[in-house]
């Protein structure tokens, strides 16, 4: 508009000198005094540590541990082969940019920390414990979509990259196994002592905890071998020789040796609570033990059976029953794929309905199932369980004896282990020695892939993500796929779908990850599942 | 990166207005105090006639004697006006006292607006379109909050009061939203001079889920003088930014010149009955159960109690989830059972006073209301002062004082899964009667009894009640306003002006031990629940400046002002809660062994210069320019300044045709304008900082990057362009008024949350990227179709048309997702999206899927399947918008001799709302739509998807094959059988008055009574059309955007019932 513009050019002229004095202070006044403008690297590591692990109704369903039988609303999900972003969507949001659950967000917190570090020197080996974690998490991530947003993630401050791409999954594991070499590599022992670190450091667990940089990186060298342990064999279907050379540097490298190497995080049940387990008891008539894993412990009188699923007389009011019956004959695990109206319906041959819930066993709520109990990341007991199998295979060497060693070591590693959750106590070395001695138990060399997988599987009740992944790259346990209804084409669930959000914020890159993986889809495969 | 930076913009005014000023170099000659008395022709004293010196801005009122006084020297001419009175203009020619008639009914075109900045202006004179409110009228229709009774009045003025308890907020939108759902769309409420944010406290999702009230609460509705409603952004441009959105004038009280002192006193009693239209959706038939059969445990209703699959009603004892029998029969309606009649006691008392030299009044008024739902209250007192004071001649002081404390007390929960009452009822069965949940609200342990499967999301209220749930908040409020201006000379004045406002507010509230669960204790032993307290301080100054002058030269004249503002706002609030308490019952701090502590603070300023010209030809022609730059502080500095403009004019052309005998008045007025707004940023938001963990984990303390969104250092203000045309005229002899206004107002760069890639490590970002339209056109049409003696008839209509339209969403896809609602986790259907080219606020649901042949198709097993592909590839479709296209009103004044009956009727259409209440009734077995198929079965009319045959698969209830069925509404977001229009008219209300005073002054015994009236008034009165089954559609759970169009868990409204009598003395 023409007198506008002649206004705005007569004011233009006439108030240059008032323009100074009408935004002083106005910095000063923008800036919040009760925010920290810097902050210790350190302490990002610390609130990055607790990093997403899988939750009860996403991966344990889908390796058959747990399962919610009622499809009638919000629970449905993988039970009934059902995609539902709700389920897929948390290990995503939590890894890089959630704040639910209590945790803080790793790639984020990781990707500045490593920022704000450069190219200290002074403080390498908290650098590297940043690599090392950060490598972790995304393994997490590529086993559980496949491609995602790797190189650019989490650089929405640093590189205002709002809108990253996703990388091809197997130049993500290419780039972990680098970093995870480099990182290990540049530690120095008699560099920095990172009092911070949650699981070795001044505030680790008592079993674990170091007082000084050497016995500080002697653990995170056997974390970061024993990670890449774990990265070679995933391999094994694909690339045996790429499995065996990275196993074996793993191996040579030195790897985990006892639960006190353990990576695991504590809770308190109170001010710090394992929230996955919190949704056990809100609606626990939903939440079941899974026939196959039931029957597996059952069968075997595994001893960490009692401390694993109970029977509690009213499924619908767990937390009012502090002593449910953990006697293993008693509990009977929900079959696979069923609805709860067909297994209440008349004449079912089902075990019906009991008080306020189903006649079924459930995970126990004051035990694993408490809010105290602990997160294990990486164990000795998952090491010493994939040193047997490299054992077993021949890519370390020692053949069959050495594969029955590390079996018999993880297996007694892992029930030692229980003692780190709320309501256990430590199981009679007679009960252990005769466990390993059960028949379906006893190591031999004919299943011996079958025989360590399905420890593996049991050795990770609370690490959904890995159970998932093994259970994918070994094909054991042997479990019958869920065939409720034809969406999985008679097989399992391979993956879990990238966040709905993701197709409507970053459509471009999203699509161009759908199709370079097959779609979009639970039934797509991840690099190493092929 | 939208971001534009003109350095042109980056102005001041000041020179400019200087210079305006030197165009203005006459003087004046010496001033001496006039009186006089305002009489009319049966020559009974005019009480508030308005006299003022023609050709400047010296303005005063008559007294309840018609009595004056006024500066004036002895050439100048005074013209004198009153409502439905001929304009006079008297020359004074040298004397001092003068007596003058006025005669009736000839014009009202001299009417005075308060305009932006407190500047007072000829009606005429305008460009743009402004409407005040008679303010008797809202005080005969009275409701706790002024915002309510404002609602269907003025064109173009939306106002929906939220069913949300006593005390609620209003959602108030002017000319449509300024910006998307989540901006601050609601006007600048100015009070006294000091603008203060509507600030509706409404349940918004999310959280708390308690609507507490709004800002115009503050304001009792007997201390106001006028309201003025300036609709457009020329009106608004002077206020700057925060008037983006349009302006609302409150002026409240303060006495009158030389009325000696008077008391006057009001009391009000209003009763609120809860309005029930459940009988439309609710099925009668079927009681709890599931597969078509009864349950036979009480474990097995604690289970699944929430299920309405059971048998056919038979009357027969059957268990309930406290184990008890009760008959299997209809309990329709407990909502209704459970609430109560809410009431309201409002007492004001006010005394007055003036002298030669000034005046002032005071009142204090109290509020006790009870809300429908029992425990929720709400109380206020408001204490406010008014006062003029001539100091000198030219010295002139107005102080405003109002404080406000109001205590918001249970308000109710709403909206939302969990605790509230509505929620309860419309998801349990009708076959429990009330009393079972009434009588075993309470378990063994002492916990809320288990009545269903959800418990923790569909929660008993007897519970909460009878344990004593409790939520308290303590609001107080002061805003004082101190104005000091003084006469330089008769044509320049300077105004010095100084507002305070600050809230003092403290909630408290619980969450009890046994709410949602079966157990008071936690596995660590102590026991659960929660206890918060909060402490809002806000502190808010806004100081200006203000020097006007005004001057006739001729046919010429000239009008111009120049001023600043700063506005510094100060923001602090500690709260703490603790949880997993020690012991039993006890609700405290210390009882907690977990405490979180927070303290919020921010603090913000924007400094502004301004100023207006108007020039004026031979009262006829008017043209008006504003300017005004602001500078944001929560903005980097380099992009912190906006300067923005407007221009306005009009014609008065009924001075051309003054032979034409019907035409009294006739004004065309246009306008352009634009304003800036930062609505939506935040302090600090542009800064990376860090926080630590509240509590050390294993004792060691975490730190994060704090926020999930990146900062964005490169924001600017946004910015809104208004073009106005509007024609107003009165005709034949006065009877006909009509107003007619069109606006078109653009609102670009918008500033909004851009959601990232969640890879990027943030979930969101602010920019400048979104456009939209609002353009509408409004119309008034007054017509006195009776003016008899004793009978006269006065009505009204108002309506205002409304077309938003998304311009720009600033991504690729051209669409941007505002919330899924079924991913909050608490709402069940649909999105709520912005796509360019379609209507604001749109509504998408998926539908049912259909072929080629546009049929419906089923899968093979018989069931839905929903809707693919569609505009934004997830099957989703637009079904509508939440804004309402038609608003308006016909209001009807009769009056008969003392009797004043006032009849109002108002209606909305084109609106479009999601019932989630009805998807959920219906998934649960609760909703007559179930109905289908409980019988005989479902064969669901469609073709198979793989063959296009007719479907021939009977569904049936047993082995809950009818309620997955249904479940599939929900779970594959298939809306058809949810949506609907949210159109009604209603009869708002009926008032009915009648005035004693001419009864009274028959009586030397009652003369001291100045006056008295007594009324009574209906509002809600019926709903004589409406679309949205089960409620009526303004039972809204919420006075913000986002959820105006989802309805979720909504209160019922209320029909009121009120009786009002005022006494002057």
């Amino acid at each position: 508009m023409y007198m506008t513009k002649r206004f705005k050019l007569l004011l233009f002229i006439s108030a240059g000198f008032l323009l100074a004095s009408c935004d002083k202070d106005f910095v000063k006044v923008n800036t919040n005094p009760y925010a920290a403008n810097t902050v210790d690297p350190a302490l990002l590591l610390a609130g990055a540590q607790r990093s997403h692990l899988g939750t009860w109704a996403a991966e344990h369903t889908i390796v058959q541990q747990f399962v919610s039988p009622y499809n009638t609303g919000a629970t449905l999900g993988f039970n009934f082969n059902e995609d539902i972003d709700g389920i897929s969507t948390p290990k995503w949001d939590q890894s890089y940019a959630g704040l639910a659950n209590g945790n803080l967000p790793p790639v984020k917190n990781l990707v500045q920390a490593i920022n704000i570090l450069g190219n200290s020197t002074t403080r390498v080996n908290l650098l590297s414990m940043l690599r090392i974690w950060k490598a972790q998490v995304f393994m997490g991530l590529v086993d559980t979509y496949g491609d995602v947003p790797y190189f650019d993630a989490g650089k929405g401050i640093s590189d205002l990259i709002f809108y990253p791409k996703y990388d091809d999954d197997a130049a993500i594991y290419d780039n972990i196994y680098a970093e995870l070499k480099a990182a290990i590599n540049a530690m120095n022992p008699s560099g920095d002592f990172v009092a911070a670190d949650l699981f070795y450091g001044t505030n680790g667990h008592s079993t674990t905890r170091t007082s000084n940089a050497a016995n500080q990186v002697a653990k995170w060298k056997k974390l970061g071998y024993s990670l890449m342990l774990r990265l070679g064999m995933r391999y094994s279907k694909i690339n045996t020789t790429k499995a065996q050379s990275i196993v074996a540097e793993a191996f040579a490298g030195g790897v985990m040796t006892a639960n006190s190497d353990n990576a695991f995080i504590k809770y308190d049940g109170t001010l710090y609570t394992q929230l996955d387990n919190a949704t056990l008891r809100n609606f626990s008539q939903f939440n079941y033990a899974a026939e196959p894993f039931v029957n597996q412990l059952k069968s075997t009188n595994d001893p960490r059976g009692r401390f694993i699923v109970a029977n509690f007389s009213n499924p619908g009011n767990v937390s009012s029953q502090p002593n449910p019956d953990t006697v293993l004959a008693n509990q009977f695990g929900v079959p696979i794929g069923v609805t709860d109206g067909q297994i209440t319906a008349t004449g079912s041959p089902y075990r019906g309905a009991r008080s306020g819930g189903l006649n079924y066993s459930q995970i126990n709520v004051w035990t694993v199932g408490s809010p105290a109990a602990p997160d294990m990341y990486v164990t000795y007991a998952q090491t010493s369980l994939l040193l047997a199998e490299a054992a077993k295979r021949g890519w370390i060497p020692g053949g069959d004896a050495t594969a029955k060693t590390y079996y018999e070591a993880a297996i007694t590693a892992d029930i030692a282990a229980y003692t780190l959750y709320p309501g256990t106590a430590a199981v009679p070395g007679a009960e252990v020695t005769a466990y390993i001695n059960h028949p379906s138990v006893l190591y031999n060399p004919t299943d011996a892939l079958k025989l360590i997988n399905t420890q593996y599987w049991i050795a990770n009740i609370r690490n959904g993500s890995e159970a998932f992944a093994n259970f994918r790259r070994s094909s054991f346990p042997t479990l019958n796929p869920n065939l409720f209804n034809n969406k999985l084409n008679g097989g399992f669930v391979r993956r879990m779908s990238y966040p709905d959000a993701e197709a409507s914020a970053n459509t471009a890159n999203y699509q161009a990850a759908s199709t370079a993986i097959g779609g979009d889809k639970l039934t797509s495969r991840v690099f190493w599942d092929n | 990166m939208k971001v534009k930076f003109q350095p042109a913009t980056k102005t001041g005014l000041i020179r400019l207005l200087f210079s305006l000023f030197f165009l203005i170099l006459f003087t004046t000659a010496n001033a001496q105090t006039v009186t006089g008395t305002v009489l009319d022709e049966e020559k009974n004293p005019v009480n508030g006639a308005t006299v003022t010196v023609k050709g400047t801005n010296k303005a005063t009122t008559t007294n309840a004697a018609g009595n004056f006084s006024i500066a004036a020297a002895g050439k100048d001419v005074l013209v004198i006006s009153f409502v439905g009175f001929a304009n006079l203009e008297v020359p004074l020619n040298g004397k001092t006292n003068l007596s003058v008639t006025l005669l009736r009914g000839e014009t009202t075109m001299e009417e005075v607006v308060v305009t932006a900045l407190g500047i007072k202006r000829a009606s005429k004179k305008l460009g743009y379109s402004t409407t005040s409110v008679n303010s008797d009228e809202l005080i005969k229709q009275r409701t706790i909050n002024i915002g309510e009774s404002l609602t269907g009045r003025v064109a173009g003025l939306n106002i929906t009061p939220p069913a949300a308890g006593a005390g609620a907020s209003n959602q108030i939108r002017l000319r449509g939203q300024v910006g998307f759902a989540g901006a601050n769309n609601s006007p600048l409420l100015v009070v006294n001079g000091l603008p203060l944010d509507q600030g509706a406290r409404g349940a918004e999702g999310g959280g708390q889920q308690r609507d507490r009230g709004d800002n115009l609460a503050n304001i009792n509705p007997d201390d106001i003088e006028s309201i003025t409603v300036l609709k457009g952004s020329t009106a608004a441009a002077l206020y700057g930014s925060r008037a983006a959105t349009g302006a609302i004038i409150i002026t409240t009280k303060s006495g009158q010149k030389n009325q000696g002192i008077g008391v006057d006193f009001t009391s009000s009693y209003t009763t609120s009955h809860a309005l029930n239209f459940m009988d439309e959706i609710v099925q009668t038939e079927y009681g709890q159960g599931q597969g078509g059969v009864k349950f036979t445990t009480a474990g097995q209703v604690q289970a699944n109690g929430q299920w309405g699959w059971g048998a056919k009603l038979d009357g027969q004892p059957t268990i309930n989830f406290d184990g008890q029998m009760r008959p299997y029969s209809a309990y329709p309606f407990q909502l209704f059972d459970f609430l109560q009649t809410g009431t309201n006691l409002t007492n004001t008392l006010g005394l007055s006073g003036g002298g030669a030299n000034g005046s002032f009044r005071a009142s204090i008024s109290t509020t006790g209301a009870k809300g429908i739902v029992p425990s929720n209250e709400y109380k206020r007192r408001i204490f406010n002062v008014g006062i003029n004071h001539n100091i000198t001649s030219k010295l002139k002081l107005q102080l405003n004082i109002n404080y406000a404390d109001e205590d918001y007390i249970n308000p109710p929960q709403i909206g939302t899964q969990g605790d509230g009452a509505v929620n309860f009822f419309n998801r349990m069965p009708i076959s429990t009667p009330i009393e079972a949940y009434r009588n075993s609200a309470i378990n063994a342990a002492g916990a809320e009894f288990k009545t269903n499967g959800f418990l923790g999301t569909v929660n008993n209220p007897y519970y909460a009640l009878q344990k004593g749930q409790r939520y308290k908040e303590d609001r107080n409020r002061f805003l004082g306003t101190a104005t000091l201006r003084y006469d330089l000379a008769s044509w320049l004045y300077a105004q010095g002006r100084f507002n305070y406002d600050r809230g003092d507010n403290f909630a408290e509230w619980n969450t009890l031990n046994g709410t949602g669960a079966e157990v008071l204790v936690n596995n660590d032993g102590t026991y659960r629940g929660s206890y918060n307290l909060s402490q809002v301080t806000t502190t808010d100054i806004n100081a200006d400046f203000l020097i006007g002058s005004m001057h006739e030269f001729g046919k010429f004249s000239v009008d111009a002002s120049v001023g600043g503002n700063t506005l510094r706002t100060e923001f602090r609030s500690p709260s703490q809660t603790a949880t997993n308490f020690s012991g039993p019952d006890l609700y405290s701090i210390p009882n907690g062994t977990v405490k979180t502590q927070n303290f919020g603070f921010s603090r913000s300023r924007i400094n502004s210069l301004y100023g207006l010209a108007e020039f004026g030809y031979n009262n006829m022609l008017y043209v008006n320019f504003t300017g005004r730059n602001d500078w944001f502080s929560v903005l980097n500095p380099d992009y912190n300044s906006k300067f923005y403009s407007s221009i306005s004019g009009s014609f008065i052309f009924s001075e051309l045709m003054k032979n034409v005998k019907w035409l009294q008045y006739g004004k065309l007025r246009t306008s352009w304008a634009e304003v800036g707004s930062i609505a939506g940023v935040g302090p600090y938001e542009g800064v990376l900082t860090y926080g630590y963990n509240q509590n050390p984990f294993n004792n060691q303390t975490l730190a994060s990057v704090n926020g999930s969104n990146v900062p964005n250092p490169l924001l600017a203000p946004f910015k809104v362009t208004e073009k106005e045309i509007g024609l107003e005229m009165r005709m034949f002899k006065n009877r006909l008024m009509i107003d007619i206004a069109a606006f078109d107002k653009v609102t670009k760069d918008q500033i909004v949350d851009v959601v990232l890639s969640s890879a990027s490590g943030y979930t969101g970002f602010k920019q400048n990227v979104a456009s939209l339209k609002n353009s509408g056109i409004e119309t008034l049409i007054e017509y006195k179709a009776v003016q008899g003696k004793n009978f006269k008839w006065t009505t009204s209509w108002n309506n205002a048309f409304l077309k938003t339209e998304v311009l720009d969403v600033g991504t690729p896809s051209g669409t941007r997702l505002l919330l899924y609602f079924n991913g909050t986790g608490n709402e069940f259907l649909g999105e709520i999206r912005y796509t360019e080219g379609l209507a604001m606020n749109q509504l998408y649901t998926r539908t049912y899927r259909r072929n080629a042949k546009g049929e419906i198709v089923v899968g093979n097993n018989g069931r839905l399947l929903e809707s693919q592909g569609g505009p934004v590839g997830n099957g989703f479709f637009p079904v509508g918008s939440s804004i309402p296209k038609f608003t308006g009103g016909w209001n009807n004044t009769f009056s008969y001799k003392n009797f004043s009956l006032n009849v109002h009727f108002d209606y909305k259409f084109g609106g479009t709302v999601i019932s989630s209440t009805l998807l959920n009734m219906t998934r649960q077995g609760h909703s007559k739509l179930s109905l289908v198929g409980r019988q005989d079965g479902l064969i669901f009319p469609a073709v198979y998807e793989s063959t296009g045959l007719p479907n021939t698969t009977k569904i049936t209830v047993a082995g809950n094959g009818l309620q997955t069925f249904y479940t599939d509404y929900r779970n594959l977001q298939i809306g058809d059988p949810f949506v609907f229009k949210s159109d009604f008219v209603k009869l708002r209300n009926i008032s009915l008055a009648y005035d004693f005073y001419d009864l009274l002054k028959k009586s030397s015994f009652l003369k001291f009574v100045k006056g008295l009236s007594l009324s009574a008034s209906c509002r809600n009165v019926a709903i004589l059309y409406k679309d949205l089954p089960g409620l009526d559609p303004e039972a809204i759970q919420s006075s913000g955007d986002i959820r105006a169009g989802y309805e979720n868990s909504s209160l019922p409204t209320t029909r009121n019932y009120n009786l009002t009598l005022n006494v002057k003395f």
